[in-house]
C-alpha cells in the first residue's frame, strides 16, 4: 500500500476500469469504463489478494473524517426519539451496530411498523416519548428526509426512558416501564433484555 | 410571622398557592389513593404545586390547581372554539390559542366521508372537541361528539367573536348559570358558544345587542354576583 496519497473529491477520475477495480468510495461508470471517485479523502490502492483471479489491483477512497458507519437495511441501529405524532415518531439515529456515526441521519417509525400484533391499534403515545433511547433495526433507505425503522420485534423498542419526574425508569413488561421515584408506571413499546 | 408551614391538606385547600409550595405530605396520609389533577406534581412523598392559583379538592380524593391565563392547555374532552389556518390533505390545522395548532382530521364529521369533505376557508371559527392532547403532540379535534353525532359541533355562522382569559370561559360554563348570561337573558335574545380555550361567540338579530352582550361578559370578569347583575342592569338602561 502507498502511504501520503493524494487528496481527491467526488468526481475525480481514479484510473481506468481495465487497470484497477473500485473499492470503497469509488465506481466504474460503464460507459466510458473509468473508475470515479464518489468521496472525498486519500487515494488509496490495495494489493489484489493472491487467491482470485482477477490481477487488478482496488482503488479506495478513505481517510476522511466524516467517513463513520451508515445506517443499511437490515441493520440495528440505536435512535434518540424526537417527535412523536399521530401515526409516525422521528428519531435520530446516533448508533450503526456499535459504532456511532459521524453525522446526522434521521429515522421515521411508522404506526404499522411498532410493533408485530394488532398494527392498527398502535397509539404512538403509549409507545414513545420524545427522548426515548429506541433500538430499532433500518427497513429500508426511506424517502429523501429520512430512513425507515421498524421496532417489530420483541428485542426492538424502547431501551432507555426518562420519566416525568426525571428519574431512568425500570421495564416491567414488554408495554411498560416504572420510575423509581414517584412509582408511577408509563406505557411505551419496551425492548427485550437479552441476557 | 409567616404562614405556618403545617403540612396538613385541609390548610391548603381553598387557598393560594405558588410555585414551589408543598402541598400535601404523603407520609402523613398511608393506605388512600389520591388524584392529583392539573399543576401538581409528585417529588417522592411530598407533592408540591407548579402553578400559581388556588388548591382546590373534590370528594373524595381529588386534588388540582385553578387558575386563570390568557393562554390554554389542551385537555381531553374540552369543548373550544377554534380558527382554521391552514388545510392539508388529512387535517385542517386549527389554531387553539395552545402550545401548538391543533390537528382537526377531514373526516371527523357527522356522515364524513372521502366524497364529502368540508371546504373551510382561512378564517372560519369552529365550536370543536379535543379528543387526544398528549404532551409534545399537537391536539387531535373532532367536530362531533363521542358517539360521532354532529351535536352542535361545527362552523359558527355571523355573529362576533371575543377572547377572555380561561378563567372566565369556566365561570361562563358553570352550572348553576353565571349571573351575568342569566340577568342578560332575562332581558335579551341572543346566542352564545364558550370555548374554554378563552373565545366566546356571541349572535343575535341586531349588532346593538351583539356588542351589549360581549361588554356585559368582558366587564364580569373581577365582579361579584351581585356586582355583575348592577352592572348588567346599568348597561341595559343606557340602551333602552
Amino acid at each position: 500500500m502507498e502511504e501520503a496519497d493524494e487528496m481527491v473529491t467526488p468526481g475525480e477520475v481514479l484510473g481506468k476500469a481495465t487497470d484497477l477495480k473500485a473499492g470503497k468510495g469509488a465506481y466504474a461508470a460503464s460507459h466510458n469504463n473509468t473508475i470515479y471517485a464518489s468521496l472525498t479523502g486519500f487515494r488509496r490502492i490495495q494489493a489484489p489478494p493472491p487467491a482470485s483471479n482477477d490481477k487488478r489491483p482496488t482503488v479506495e477512497v478513505t481517510g476522511h473524517k466524516a467517513h463513520g458507519p451508515v445506517p443499511e437495511p437490515g441493520s440495528v441501529v440505536i435512535a434518540r426519539v424526537t417527535k412523536v405524532m399521530a401515526r409516525t415518531a422521528s428519531a435520530d439515529i446516533m448508533c450503526v451496530g456499535p459504532k456511532s456515526v459521524r453525522e446526522k441521519f434521521t429515522g421515521i417509525i411508522r404506526q404499522q411498523d411498532v410493533r408485530a400484533t394488532e398494527i392498527d391499534k398502535v397509539d404512538m403515545h403509549l409507545s414513545f416519548r420524545s427522548g426515548d433511547i429506541v433500538r430499532a433495526v433500518v427497513l429500508s433507505l426511506g424517502d429523501a428526509r429520512a430512513y425507515y425503522l421498524s421496532t417489530a420485534k420483541n428485542e426492538l423498542g424502547v431501551v432507555s426512558a426518562e420519566s416525568s419526574a426525571g428519574a431512568t425508569m425500570v421495564p416491567i413488561s414488554w408495554t411498560e416501564m416504572q420510575c423509581p421515584l414517584t412509582g408511577q408506571i408509563e406505557l411505551r413499546k419496551v425492548a427485550k433484555v437479552v441476557n | 410571622m409567616e404562614n405556618k408551614q403545617s403540612s396538613s391538606p385541609a390548610s391548603f385547600v381553598d387557598s393560594t398557592v405558588v410555585p414551589g409550595d408543598v402541598v400535601l405530605d404523603l407520609s402523613s396520609m398511608t393506605n388512600q389513593t389520591i388524584k392529583l389533577g392539573g399543576g401538581l406534581r409528585q417529588d417522592c412523598d411530598a407533592i408540591s404545586a407548579t402553578k400559581a392559583g388556588t388548591l382546590r379538592f373534590s370528594k373524595p380524593n381529588k386534588y388540582w390547581i385553578e387558575s386563570s391565563q390568557k393562554r390554554y392547555v389542551p385537555c381531553v374532552e374540552d369543548t373550544i372554539l377554534g380558527i382554521v389556518v391552514d388545510s392539508k390533505a388529512d387535517n385542517f390545522l386549527i389554531d387553539i390559542k395552545g402550545p401548538a395548532m391543533g390537528f382537526l382530521p377531514v373526516l371527523a364529521f357527522e356522515g364524513g366521508t372521502r366524497r364529502n369533505i368540508p371546504k373551510f376557508e382561512v378564517g372560519t371559527l369552529l365550536y370543536l372537541r379535543v379528543v387526544k392532547a398528549n404532551f409534545g403532540m399537537n391536539p387531535e379535534l373532532s367536530c362531533t361528539d363521542a358517539s360521532g353525532k354532529a351535536a352542535e359541533f361545527g362552523p359558527l355562522k355571523d355573529g362576533y367573536m371575543f377572547e377572555t382569559s380561561t378563567g372566565l370561559s369556566r365561570k361562563l360554563l358553570s352550572s348553576p348559570a353565571c349571573p351575568v348570561l342569566e340577568a342578560l337573558g332575562k332581558k335579551l335574545s341572543f346566542e352564545i358558544a364558550v370555548g374554554l380555550n378563552g373565545r366566546v361567540w356571541v349572535n343575535a338579530a341586531s349588532p346593538d345587542t351583539i356588542v351589549v352582550v360581549a361588554n356585559a361578559i368582558m366587564n364580569s370578569e373581577c365582579l361579584s354576583g351581585a356586582q355583575q347583575i348592577i352592572m348588567v342592569d346599568h348597561l341595559l338602561k343606557n340602551i333602552q
